[in-house]
Order: structure tokens, then sequence, then C-alpha cells
């Protein structure tokens, strides 16, 4: 399985790293590489061992098998304070009793820089993730964003190497996530810096992601561009986890298609596949139709509500409809989870 | 002031309920019941530890069905601090020489009739109308028991034999003298200054002037560290024997006795010098629930074979000689042992604790340290 | 008969209705439904004794019958604070400075075991740990006093053990290290078990946050772990302090030849001048006053 890595100027190389706590394999020999100045993912269901990863990076933990590259240096046996990355933790891990100043040069006093350069970057780390009036405050003192936007500053004020970003904007709500989303990409632009992200977010994922790595079981299932992944699904379970599942069998063939590329066609249609609609979801701009096809499995498809309405859809439930699309949208997956 | 058995939870109990006491003084002698009538099926005691044990209670509560319910003191301020603070329903006190007064003008106590005793005009003079518990001529209780403070030493470390208190001043043995944690301790030393300074003029170890007791406190702070430990309960002095970790000190007959029977080579005497001694009373608290038990109780505990067994139990002399042959009964030579059948000039040569007052016995003087002075000046040696 | 019952029943459970909304209409009178028995009961015993010692401390007793004399009078405070007579200057100092030094050592052995409590042991072995540091407590303080007088006494397994290495008898008990030790052992579980909340209240993030911006352990230790811990270690210090403070027990049994502490001269003094030993307590209020207005200038307990 294991591929031949790429000998380019990679910042963060995973190398057969492996890990196990007692009885479970949470990192399953997982061979990366991300570039300098990349946004790289790691997207998978919780316990897919995409955190494991990214803490084996950071050197939270030891991996039990493989190394950790950084800049081309084997760090594997280096502490985390020896690492040239830094981390964005889940919680934020903001210390509490110090002001979110102090937070921020935390990184910089550790490394014995100088008060003032310690200041003027600080203050500039401030100033990129837009909280510069609120230097003196408390970290309780503010809200989840603004929280979210200090334990940044207090990583990228450090430059380094690498930036670990642990599921950072989970907490928050939808319309803040967006927002932070856009934020972030314009950060990691600005500075060319290299960003390892975890998330379970496929949207997330999409929307941010110079390239993607889906993990499964501990395992990387395919590593791509946001489209590619999309598009080209090698696996049912990358297929399922980004977009919605859409998997058929047919003439032993196993193959995938988008449900915004399936149009719902009446019964008496003379083409696609006849079947039932078991579900009709209006969703405002667009409906999304559950239906099970006579020729076995179940199929998503999404249509634009052109020139229906709710009450219209509702009336669909239970029809007969045939499906159709065109062959080239369908795409051939290797079986399996 | 003796300490028998530990009792610790009784610190700064009773500390506000002494706060509403009223004014101190004799208490008047109401009438003295002339006959005991019938027993109230019940007493409840305040006492040294095994002051009424079973071993001879047991037959009193069968023969007069009053039921003893007891507490054992820890030391004679705690027995003061309960029967003062109210009481809480004890009959009877085993109060020592150095509480008896305090008992009596704190109006603690009552008059008992000792014509109800009947073995009281058998016991020695001394202890017939001591001063320590009885009042121109009123008897507040009866005299129980005595005994000597004496000097105790290891017979394997401690060559040649002492004969002198001067032993537990000296250097010789540093380290390796104990001695009890008590300010009546001054008396020892004022006894011992008494023979060994004559000019200081000491008449009484108890009634000091100035002088005399400075000279004592100085003594005891040079003393101070020669000494292993001041020791606060018996079983901690006879510990410190046992272990080899003490070689000589001051003590009781009943340490001595106890080590003894455990074959510890120890050997107790009284030193040229005399020594201080205790005389314990049972004394009739003045809102005793049951007066009639209390009565057959101090008549029962003062017959010779009560005395007797007592004595032996507890390691102490009986006020009763009669008790004598009982005594040799129980334990060959025990009377003499316990200086029973010493002439009666024996007891009386032996300086039995008292509180410490004012005034001075001698001489008309009002100069005298008083019991405070005494508790602050064992404070200053010992802390 | 059963209809009577049930409409009885049944205004029982009106009238439980009604004054549950009563109380659910004034949130204010179930606050004090709630708090007065508490609040009175504290008054009634803590505040009324405590005030009751204040008062009769500046009192006298009669020096014989030990009778309280009700003059108001400061000698007491002057008895205590001589100058000329530092007795009990000497042992208050006796008493703070041991108070100080059981604490610190409490703090310094109780530190590393609640942290490795906390955040490095499994859960079998915390439990394990808990139940170690707690057992002790399941006895009686005393008995396990008078275990060390065995351990320290000459011919103890302390100086056996020692002896069986060729060293010399160390020369500790009935001294003012002896009483050190032990009190050190006695009111260790105090100190560990408030430094122990307060660490497992520290994320585990914190702690790798830290060292993933570069510091090593000391760093973290002393930028994050003590500062955080730090009402822990407050709280603790306040049970060994003030237990150590009231103590009397251990100078009896373990100390030597001065090594009376406040406690034992309050104990004496308590049947034969009360005043002078209610005075005496004040000490012992008054220093702990001191060092919790400390410890809240100090910040100790902004974080609870």
């Amino acid at each position: 399985m294991s591929q031949q890595v790429l000998q380019t100027d990679a910042d963060v190389r995973c190398v057969g790293l492996t890990k196990r706590f007692g009885e479970v394999l949470a990192v399953d020999s997982v061979d990366l590489e991300v570039r300098r100045g990349e946004f790289f993912t790691m997207l998978g269901p919780s316990g897919s061992g995409k955190t494991t990863t990214l803490r084996l990076i950071a050197g939270f933990e030891r991996p039990d098998e493989g190394r950790v590259e950084l800049a081309g240096n084997d760090v594997s046996r280096e502490p985390p304070y020896a690492r040239n990355v830094n981390t964005v933790f889940q919680d934020y891990a903001l210390f509490p009793h110090m002001t979110v100043l102090e937070n921020v040069e935390y990184g910089l006093l550790v490394r014995r820089v100088r008060k003032d350069d310690r200041r003027r970057r600080a203050h500039a780390a401030l100033e990129m993730v837009r909280l510069g009036g609120l230097a003196q405050r408390k970290p309780s003192q503010l809200s989840g964003g603004q929280r979210q936007r200090v334990a940044l500053a207090r990583a990228i004020v450090n430059q380094p190497r690498a930036l670990l970003l642990d599921e950072p904007l989970g907490a928050l709500d939808l319309k803040l996530r967006q927002q932070l989303q856009i934020e972030l990409k314009q950060i990691q632009k600005e500075l060319g810096m290299t960003f390892v992200y975890v998330t379970h977010d496929q949207e997330e994922a999409l929307t941010m992601s110079d390239r993607i790595a889906v993990f499964n079981e501990g395992r990387v299932e395919q590593v791509g561009a946001p489209a590619e992944m999309y598009e080209h699904p090698r696996t049912e379970f990358v297929a399922g986890f980004i977009g919605t599942s859409n998997v058929l069998v047919r003439n032993g063939r196993t193959f995938t298609v988008r449900p915004e590329k399936i149009r719902v066609l009446p019964a008496d249609a003379g083409e696609g596949e006849p079947g039932v609609v078991r579900a009709a979801v209006y969703l405002g701009a667009v409906t999304r139709y559950l239906v099970e096809l006579e020729g076995g499995g179940e199929l998503v498809a999404l249509q634009q509500n052109l020139e229906v309405s709710s009450s219209d859809v509702h009336a669909m439930e239970g029809k007969r409809v045939r499906l159709a699309w065109r062959p080239d949208v369908e795409f051939a997956i290797k079986e399996g989870t | 002031m003796r300490k028998r058995i530990r009792s610790w939870h009784v610190v700064l109990a009773g500390l506000v309920a002494m706060l509403a006491v009223p004014a101190a003084g004799v208490s008047k002698t109401s009438a003295l019941p002339t006959k005991i009538g019938p027993g109230e099926g019940a007493l409840k005691v305040m006492e040294w530890g095994q002051y009424t044990d079973p071993s001879f209670a047991k037959k009193f509560e069968q023969q007069t069905g009053c039921k003893i319910q007891r507490k054992d003191a820890g030391s004679s301020n705690e027995m003061f601090n309960i029967i003062h603070g109210g009481g809480n329903g004890y009959d009877l006190v085993s109060a020592s020489g150095d509480a008896s007064l305090r008992f009596i003008y704190a109006g603690d106590v009552v008059p008992v009739n000792v014509n109800l005793i009947p073995s009281w005009k058998d016991f020695l003079p001394a202890f017939k109308s001591p001063p320590h518990n009885t009042i121109k001529g009123v008897h507040y209780g009866v005299s129980l028991q005595w005994g000597p403070n004496t000097l105790i030493y290891n017979t394997k470390k401690v060559k040649p034999a002492p004969t002198s208190w001067s032993a537990i001043y000296s250097p010789k043995y540093k380290g390796k003298i104990s001695v009890p944690n008590n300010p009546i301790q001054i008396a020892d030393a004022a006894l011992y200054l008494q023979k060994t300074k004559p000019s200081l003029g000491i008449k009484d170890p108890y009634e000091l002037t100035k002088p005399q007791f400075d000279a004592a406190v100085t003594l005891l702070k040079k003393q101070k560290p020669l000494l292993l430990r001041y020791w606060l309960y018996p079983a901690d002095d006879e510990k410190d024997f046992k272990t080899g970790d003490a070689f000589i000190g001051a003590t009781w007959p009943l340490q001595t006795l106890t080590l003894q029977a455990s074959k510890v080579p120890v050997k107790e005497i009284i030193p040229k010098e005399g020594v201080t001694g205790w005389a314990d009373t049972w004394m009739l608290t003045k809102n005793a629930p049951h007066p009639n038990c209390a009565y057959r109780w101090m008549a029962y505990a003062a017959t010779p074979q009560v005395q007797a067994k007592q004595a032996l139990v507890f390691g102490e002399t009986p006020v009763n000689p009669k008790a004598c042959p009982y005594m040799n009964k129980i334990q060959k030579g025990s009377c003499a042992g316990y200086h029973l059948s010493a002439p009666a000039a024996y007891a009386k040569s032996i300086r039995f604790w008292k509180t410490p007052v004012k005034t001075c016995g001698w001489g008309g003087r009002t100069d005298c340290k008083d019991q405070q002075a005494w508790n602050n000046a064992w404070a200053s040696i010992t802390g | 008969m059963a209809v009577d019952a049930a409409r009885e029943a049944g205004s029982f459970r009106g009238a439980r209705l009604r004054l549950s909304s009563v109380l659910w209409r004034r949130p204010w009178l179930k606050l004090v439904v709630l708090l007065v028995p508490p609040v009175a009961a504290f008054v009634a015993v803590y505040a009324a004794s405590l005030g009751a010692m204040l008062v009769s401390s500046f009192w006298t007793s009669d020096s014989f019958t030990a009778a309280i004399v009700h003059t108001w009078t400061l000698d007491q405070y002057r008895a205590i604070f001589s100058l000329s007579d530092p007795t009990y200057l000497r042992i208050a100092g006796r008493t703070i400075g041991m108070a100080a030094a059981v604490t610190v050592t409490d703090a310094i052995l109780a530190f590393p075991l609640a942290f490795f409590m906390a955040k490095i042991a499994g859960r079998r072995t915390r439990s394990l740990l808990f139940v170690m540091v707690l057992l002790p407590l399941w006895s009686s303080y005393l008995v396990r006093i008078y275990s060390w007088t065995t351990i320290l006494s000459k011919s103890g397994p302390l100086n056996w053990f020692l002896n069986g290495l060729g060293l010399p008898d160390a020369q500790l008990q009935f001294t003012n290290k002896a009483m050190w030790i032990v009190f050190s052992y006695v009111w260790l579980p105090f100190m560990i078990l408030p430094i122990y909340a307060a660490l497992e209240r520290i994320p585990g993030s914190l702690l790798e946050a830290s060292r993933d911006l570069g510091a090593r352990g000391s760093r973290t230790f002393r930028s994050v772990i003590l500062p955080l811990a730090f009402p822990g270690v407050v709280a603790g210090s306040i049970f060994t302090f003030s237990l150590t403070l009231g103590d009397y027990i251990t100078p009896l049994l373990v100390g030597g030849p001065g090594s009376s502490l406040i406690g034992n001269i309050v104990s004496e003094q308590s049947a034969s001048n009360l005043t002078f030993a209610a005075a005496y307590a004040m000490v012992p209020v008054g220093v702990m006053a001191l060092y919790i207005a400390l410890a809240r200038r100090l910040g100790a307990f902004e974080a609870l």
C-alpha cells in the first residue's frame, strides 16, 4: 500500500506512522506529505485517527512505528517543545491566568525573545486576527470566537514551520464557523504558512483545503484536491463521507453518482431506472428525493425547485418516478466500507 | 494533678460554661445528714482511673444496689473544670490535694458528716483532718489514699545508686532524665533547695516568697536541657524506662511497680531531702443527685479490706492502717513496701500537695506566689 | 370514610402545591427557608463561642478558685505580649514557626504526589493512591502519633535501620524536629487533597499547549501549573497551618522539653486561668485571620 512519497519541499511528512493504544490500532501505517504553504486537511469521522496523527506530528504522542519529518528532518524522537510546529487546540487551551497579550507572548517569552520585540510581534499577531483592542482582557472575558482568534494568534506569532489545527471551529455555531473559515483561509494565504487542519466536517474541508486526506479506521483512504475527492472518490467510504453516498451495483460494477447529477423524471419517461419516492424533503431552493430503485439500491437526488411548490413536493412521496443520469458521471469505486 | 487514664477530648469543654460562675466562697454548712438513707440505685463518680475498680466495687454494687457510673479524669484541672462547670450530675470526685482546696473555696463541694464513716476513727492521724480537706474543723470529704513522689532509676545504668534528688539536677545523666509535666514540680525543686540551700530560708515548698520561688525556677530552668522530656501520662513514663530511653527521674510508686512487674531493672527511693506526695479525698458535690449512695461508697472505701485492695490495684498507700494485714495477705510485704507500717510520723514528713496561695502559712506574710504564678513559671520553664 | 380520606389527601396535596407555588413566586423566601437553619447554627455554635472567648479574654480569673472576675482588663494580653517575660511570645513564635515549617514541608511533599495522581496515573493507580492517602485518616490520629513515638524511640525501628546501614543513632525523639516530622505526616492528606482537586481542574491541553509553545517541564511548572494550582496550595496550607496552630497532642507525645505550643498552654491554663487561656487562644485566631487576608491579597481565592 505504502507509496513512495515524492521528494518535494515537504514541510511535514509522515512515513509508515503507526500508533496503538492498548489493543486499539489508532493510526495504521499512515503516509502523508504536506507541501510548503499548503492548506492540508485531515478529514474523517471521530476515531478515524486524524487527531492522533496530528498529535504525533506535534509530538504529544510517540509513534510505535514510522517517523515524522519536519522540513526534511526526522523529529520522531524530539519533544514537542523542540519541534518547530504550533498547535491550535480544539478547546483553545488558553492560559486562564494570563491576559490575551501574555498568552500570545508566551511562546516568545519561553524562547527568550527580547521584550520590545516580543510586544511588537504579539500586537501584530493580534492585529492580524483583529483582536488589537482586547490585549489586556483575560480569556474568561472573551466570546468563543474571540478565544479561537487568540489561540490562533498565540500559535502564528511563533512563525512555525507548520501550524496544526485540531478542529478549531468545532465549538462554534454555524454562522461564526463559516465566517472564521474564510478568515482562516485568508490568514493562511497572507502568511504563506503550512496549515495542517483536522476536521470531521466535509463542507469545511471542501471550503478551505488545498488538499484533503480522508481518514478511516486509522488509515488514509485517499488524498487529493477537494474537487477531485468529490468527483472521483476512490472508495465507497470516501464517496459516502464527502457528499452523500449514492452507490449502486450494476452488472458487477460498483459506482457512485452525485445527487445533483441525477434527473428525476415522470414514470412514463422513456429513459432512466424506475423507482418509488420514499421521501421528499423540501429545502427551499432544492428538494432532496430518496428513491428506492426497482433494480435494487437507493439513490438520493437533488432537484432545483424551478417550477414546483412545497405542496407539489409533498405530493411526490410514494409516487413512481424514473431516475436518469449521464454515463460519464458514474465513477467506479472499490467496494468496502 | 495526677493524670492516669488519657481522656483527650475534654480540653476546652466547659470553657464557655465557665463564664457565668457565681462569686466563690466556702458554701454555708447546711444541716449535715445524721444517718444514711436508702440508696438511690445509682452513683456517678469523677475519679482517677481504677479508683472504683470492679475488683472491689462489684461487691459494693451488689450490697447497696448503687450502680456506679464512672468517668476517669486526665488531670486535676480537668476534674475541676467539669465539676466546677456544673457537675453534670456527678456525686463524688476523688480530688487530689492540689484541687481539693479549689473545690472547697469555689463552693463546688459540701461538708460531710465523718461520723457516718465508721472507719474514719481508725485513719492515720495525718489524714483525719488534713489541711487539704478540712477547714476550721469542717470536713469537706473523706481521705482516701496517699503516696510519695519518688526517685526512680535504672539499676543497671545508674551507678552508684543515688541517694539525693541532686541526681536529677546533675549533667551526669543528661538526656536520660524524665520528670512530670506539672507546675507542682516547682515544690520538688523547693524541697531540694530547702535542704541544700538553707540560706533561702524555705519553710514550706508550697509557700514560697519571690526569692525562694525564683531560686526554684532557676534550678528547674537549668534542669531543662538535661531532660529527656516532661512526661504527662504514667504510661509514657513507663514506656521511656522500658525502652531504656530514660535512666532516672521523678515518678510515682505505680510506675515503679508496673515496671518491676515487667522485669525492667528499676528501683525507687525516698531521697535524703524527703519527698512531696499526694493525698486524695472523696468529696461530695453540692448538687449530688445520689447523696446516700455517695455516703455508702465513702464508708465502703474506708474499710480496711477495700483500702488494701485499692492500694494494691493503684500502687498507693491506704489512710486506714488496719488495711495492713489485708495488704500482706494479697501481696507479701506490701504493707511495709508502701510504708503503711512506718511510724505515723512518716506520713507527716511527706510534704503533701496543696494549692499554692498568696497567704503564706508561716509568718503571716501575704506575698507568697500563688497558683497562677506557679502556672506561669511552669510555662516559662517548660515552654 | 374513604371519600373523606381521599379529600383529606387531596387537600394535603393541595396545600403542598400552594406552598411550593408560593415559594416559586418568591425566590427570596425560598432562600430564607433554606439558609436560616445553617446560619442560625453557625451563629449559635461558632460565632457565639468565639465571641464568648473573645469577651472573656478581657476579663480576669481569681487565682485561687479560678472563678472569672468580670472586670475589664488587658492584663491577659499584657502577659502574652510581655517583653520582660517573653515566655508566651516565645511559645507563640515557636507555634507559628512550626506551622509554617510543616506547611512548607507538606506543600513540597504533596505537590508531586498530587500531580502524579491528577495528571499521570491511570484510573486504577489513582484509586489506589487515593486509598493510601486517605487510609491513615481512618485510624485514630492518636494511634498514629503513638506509633511515631515508637518509630523515633532510641531503640526504635528508625535507629535500628540507621544502625543497620552503619550510621549513628538519629537523636530525634522528644525534639522539635520530631514534632515537625509527625505534624508533617499527620496533616499531609489535608494538603494533598486540595492540591489534587486544583490540579485535576487544569485541562491537560494547557500543559500540552505550554510544551507546544516551546516550554520545558520546569517552565510549564512555573508558568502554568503552579499559578493554576496555587489556590489549592493555599487551601491546603490553611488546613495544615491552622491544624498545627491548634494542636497540643503531638507536643505532649513526641515533643521534648521546650516543645510546648500555644495549644498546650491553653490546655494547661483552661481550668486554672480560663481568661488567660481565652486570650492566648485568640492568638491563633488572629494569626489565621492575617494569613487568610494575605492569601486573599495574593489572589488565592480569585479562581474559586
